[in-house]
């Protein structure tokens, strides 16, 4: 669990890696890629919740979309600079977080899953409903100031923002505290009955994965520069993010990685293949596949074929 | 005077059921208590009721004097008092030392997050309840039954408790494995640690405890020496059963 | 008045079907079944391609609409439940992907406009002031002849006792001689024909798009919730609750709001009383 150097260097091979991209990508692939970082840190704040403590939030989205329409409305209809909505986008998110945590303290496993689901419908009907004029009903607001302007700039924005907040999570995640986490979600009395508050413990994955949500849902609105109560608050988008850290690898940093580069990029090649609507079936179906072949992800398979390869040496060897 | 532990006229209701009726007894310091009667007397409610799973109907805990009746699980942890389960509770995707390491950890998140894991302690610990530098790595699902009870008392231990509730120690083990846990609970009591042991097996019990409190229907039936408490005949009636 | 009082308990039997056949795999399975709302799109596009693209009768239609529901219950539960044995949060998970597959598959079949379902029964029926479409009173009528039925079948029958049996304790139920797994395929069969046919009515009552099957699953969820576990009759009492409380809400406060009264009581109750309203006990 401890943290080597061997860990430091991939970090920074990744980093070095894809800072060096734009020279030789096309465009197109970085706006892909653009996207794939976005999903990557919701990803990642749906995984430090769920993944760690087993409370499923099918409601991210609520999270997310707190932060964006938060930093939206405050840069378009009161004029705020993005320098100052963002941080209040975040603590907004995280007040929303706490909203979220008060039926943690009282149920857990499916019925938590189907109040987060609750929380995100209300939230897509209230938008529309109270006070169109500020939120833009079921229009949305369009023209919110952009951070900067080209595919390149966005890739090494969108980049930077999701590497930091990967690192900053492995971090805190290979902490003792993100051991607790973890413990939560194999079994709750357990960690109650090693002297920890659990109270205290789930409330922080909240907060840290509300403060993720709400700080990529806020880049996220200003990189789009427009936001729609529909293409937010809405089942498609959390499945693409709940399948993205799942596909990836649960209760990691880099496997909500591979999975948000992994469904974003099989859906950018589909296209080419299948132009019509057959995309989106067998994107789905690819999912569907490869989450019941292996519920634990990406890189669980990877790390097997590994040990496999490691075991066939070792018996090679002696 | 203050005792280590100490029930006044606890009473705990499930709905109609009374699991706890009335119940008052004490704890001396460097005690060992051990807690016998049948099947659903209430053994396992006292053990909830003090480590605050369960709240009781009425009645008042004290913990050296102090009424910890309204304190939360970990608060009460925090004063010493921790506790086992009939039924092992590892993490399952956790090795042994993970494992002994939540029981090591603060109830601080600043602490947990500054902090690394004590990994000296963990084998320290893991050690002393009898397991083999071989097993440090190695997951709950490869352990055995007698494993698994040692690790739940070396997590418990690394709380740093001053009183442990151990309920069915002995539960599904083989009879080396009893030993080696007697042995275990032997050195706990002479280095000073109070003690009540729920078990139903009187005969691996009988050599590890100072008194025993016999339970039938959530109430004191007898309570004394063992040889005393299984001499009265309502204690032989409540295990045989009779009418 | 009137009029609220005759739409509410119109609006509720409809709810009421919704819901009964989500309940009945919660109740047995303690699962979530998150691509129950696919049952009610799979119902609902078999008979609009049945009667309306190749003219058969509404009969043939509904009866078709069925034995799609019952066949995709049936299967989900062959390849996907069973081989998930257990893991409540993989099933739900792999449900809500399949949820999103089906989707993808009916705009596949069908494209993704709106169709518009001809009602089943033509007609409206006026009573002092309030208009009842003949339609909506048969999805009604329909809705409690089911129930009815269906309370029959599980209190009467040896398959219905046995559902019982497994709902209340699987392990108890297979010593004493019950195969849970038998029980519950054709528990998901049932379910699958359930939603089919509430379906129909839902589609004719709205419209067929393939994104219809969230706000289904949405009714079901909370009816489900605020009842509780394995009931019929608190299935039947909250779907009027829940059913009274949109129309109140459409005709006196606005129409936009309908939703988020049910989201509300969904959360208030999860939160005051996780068990549901009329759910039973479990230690």
């Amino acid at each position: 669990m401890g943290i080597r150097w061997q860990h430091l260097a991939a970090w920074a091979v990744f980093i070095i890696f894809m800072l060096a991209l734009p020279e030789f990508v096309s465009k197109g692939t970085l706006r892909t890629i653009i996207f794939a970082n976005f999903l990557a840190i919701f990803a990642i704040s749906w995984d430090v919740l769920s993944g760690r403590t087993g409370y499923i939030s099918f409601g991210h989205p609520f999270l997310i979309g707190i932060g964006a329409y938060t930093s939206a409305i405050l840069s378009y209809r009161f004029g705020f600079p993005i320098a100052l909505s963002i941080p209040l986008a975040v603590v907004a998110a995280m007040i929303g977080g706490t909203l979220f945590f008060l039926p943690a303290l009282r149920i857990r496993g499916s019925y938590f899953a189907l109040v987060t689901l609750a929380f995100m419908e209300l939230m897509y009907q209230l938008v529309q409903v109270i006070r169109p004029d500020i939120t833009g009903g079921t229009r949305g607001i369009s023209g919110v100031e952009t951070i900067t302007r080209g595919a390149v700039n966005n890739f090494y924005l969108s980049f930077c923002l999701m590497a930091l907040v990967a690192f900053s999570m492995w971090l805190l995640m290979k902490s003792r505290l993100g051991t607790a986490l973890s413990a939560i979600g194999m079994n709750e009395e357990s960690v109650r009955g090693s002297g920890l508050d659990t109270t205290k413990l789930k409330l922080a994955a909240f907060m840290i994965a509300a403060f993720v949500a709400g700080l990529g849902g806020a880049f996220y609105v200003h990189y789009l520069g427009s936001i729609a109560p529909r293409a937010l608050f809405d089942i498609n988008f959390l499945f693409t993010i709940i399948v993205a850290a799942l596909i990836g690898g649960a209760s990691t940093i880099i496997g909500p990685m591979i999975g948000a580069f992994f469904l974003t990029f099989l859906l950018e090649y589909l296209r080419p293949v299948l132009p019509g609507a057959e995309r989106y079936f067998i994107y789905g179906g690819i999912a569907l596949i490869l989450y019941m072949y292996q519920p634990k992800g990406i890189y669980e398979v990877a790390k097997q074929g590994w040990g496999r390869i490691q075991a066939a040496r070792a018996g090679a060897g002696s | 005077m203050s005792y280590p532990l100490e029930l006044r006229d606890v009473v705990k209701r499930f709905g109609g059921l009374t699991a706890t009726d009335n119940m008052s007894f004490r704890v001396e310091d460097g005690e060992s208590l051990g807690l016998i009667g049948p099947n659903g007397a209430g053994k396992t409610t006292i053990f909830s009721l003090i480590m605050g799973e369960h709240r009781q109907t009425s009645g008042s805990i004290l913990c050296n004097g102090e009424d910890i009746s309204a304190l939360p699980t970990y608060a009460r942890i925090g004063r010493g008092v921790c506790r086992t389960y009939q039924v092992p509770r590892p993490f399952a995707d956790m090795d042994v030392m993970e494992n002994i390491r939540l029981g090591l950890m603060p109830n601080n998140l600043w602490q947990m997050l500054v902090r690394g894991p004590n990994h000296d302690r963990e084998i320290e610990l893991a050690l002393s309840v009898g397991f083999a530098e071989g097993d440090l790595k190695r997951h709950p699902a490869e352990l055995s039954m007698g494993d698994l009870r040692k690790l739940e008392l070396a997590r418990t231990l690394a709380t740093g408790p001053s009183i442990m509730l151990l309920d069915e120690v002995f539960a599904g083990l083989t009879a080396g494995e009893i030993s080696q846990i007697a042995e275990l609970i032997n050195q706990k009591r002479k280095e000073g640690m109070t003690l009540i042991i729920v078990s139903h097996d009187l005969k691996s019990l009988e050599p590890l405890i100072d008194r025993a409190i016999a339970m039938n229907y959530g109430a004191i039936v007898a309570e004394g020496d063992f040889a005393h408490v299984m001499a009265d005949p309502d204690v032989r009636a409540a295990y045989l059963g009779g009418e | 008045m009137s009029q609220i009082i005759i739409q509410g308990l119109l609006l509720s039997g409809l709810y009421a079907l919704i819901a009964v056949g989500f309940t009945l795999i919660f109740s047995i399975g303690r699962v979530l079944n998150l691509a129950y709302g696919a049952y009610l799109m799979i119902g609902g596009y078999v008979y609009y391609h049945v009667t309306q693209v190749l003219d058969m009768p509404q009969l043939v239609g509904i009866l078709l609409a069925v034995v799609f529901g019952c066949g995709v219950g049936v299967l989900k539960y062959t390849l996907l439940v069973k081989p998930l044995k257990g893991d409540h949060v993989a099933v739900e998970i792999s449900t809500l992907i399949l949820a999103v597959v089906i989707q993808a598959g009916i705009v596949l079949v069908f494209n993704d406009s709106s169709k518009i379902l001809h009602p089943i029964v033509p007609g409206v029926w006026r009573v002092g002031g309030a208009t009842v479409t003949f339609n909506i009173l048969t999805a009604a009528l329909a809705s409690w002849a089911i129930l009815i039925g269906l309370y029959l079948f599980v209190r009467n029958t040896h398959i219905g006792r046995a559902m019982q049996a497994v709902s209340m304790d699987t392990k108890g139920a297979a010593i004493s001689g019950v195969d849970p797994d038998r029980i519950n395929l054709i528990t998901w069969g049932i379910s699958g024909g359930l939603g089919a046919i509430a379906g129909v009515f839902f589609a004719s009552y709205t419209q067929l798009n393939p994104s219809m099957w969230v706000a289904p699953l949405i009714i079901a969820v909370a009816v489900v919730i605020v009842g509780g576990i394995g009931s019929i009759i608190g299935t039947l009492i909250v779907a009027h609750i829940i059913g009274f409380m949109e129309i109140i809400s459409t005709t006196l406060i606005a129409a936009e709001l309908r939703g988020v009264f049910t989201m509300l009581l969904i959360i208030g109750v999860l939160v005051m009383r996780p068990r549901g309203l009329f759910g039973r006990e479990e230690l």
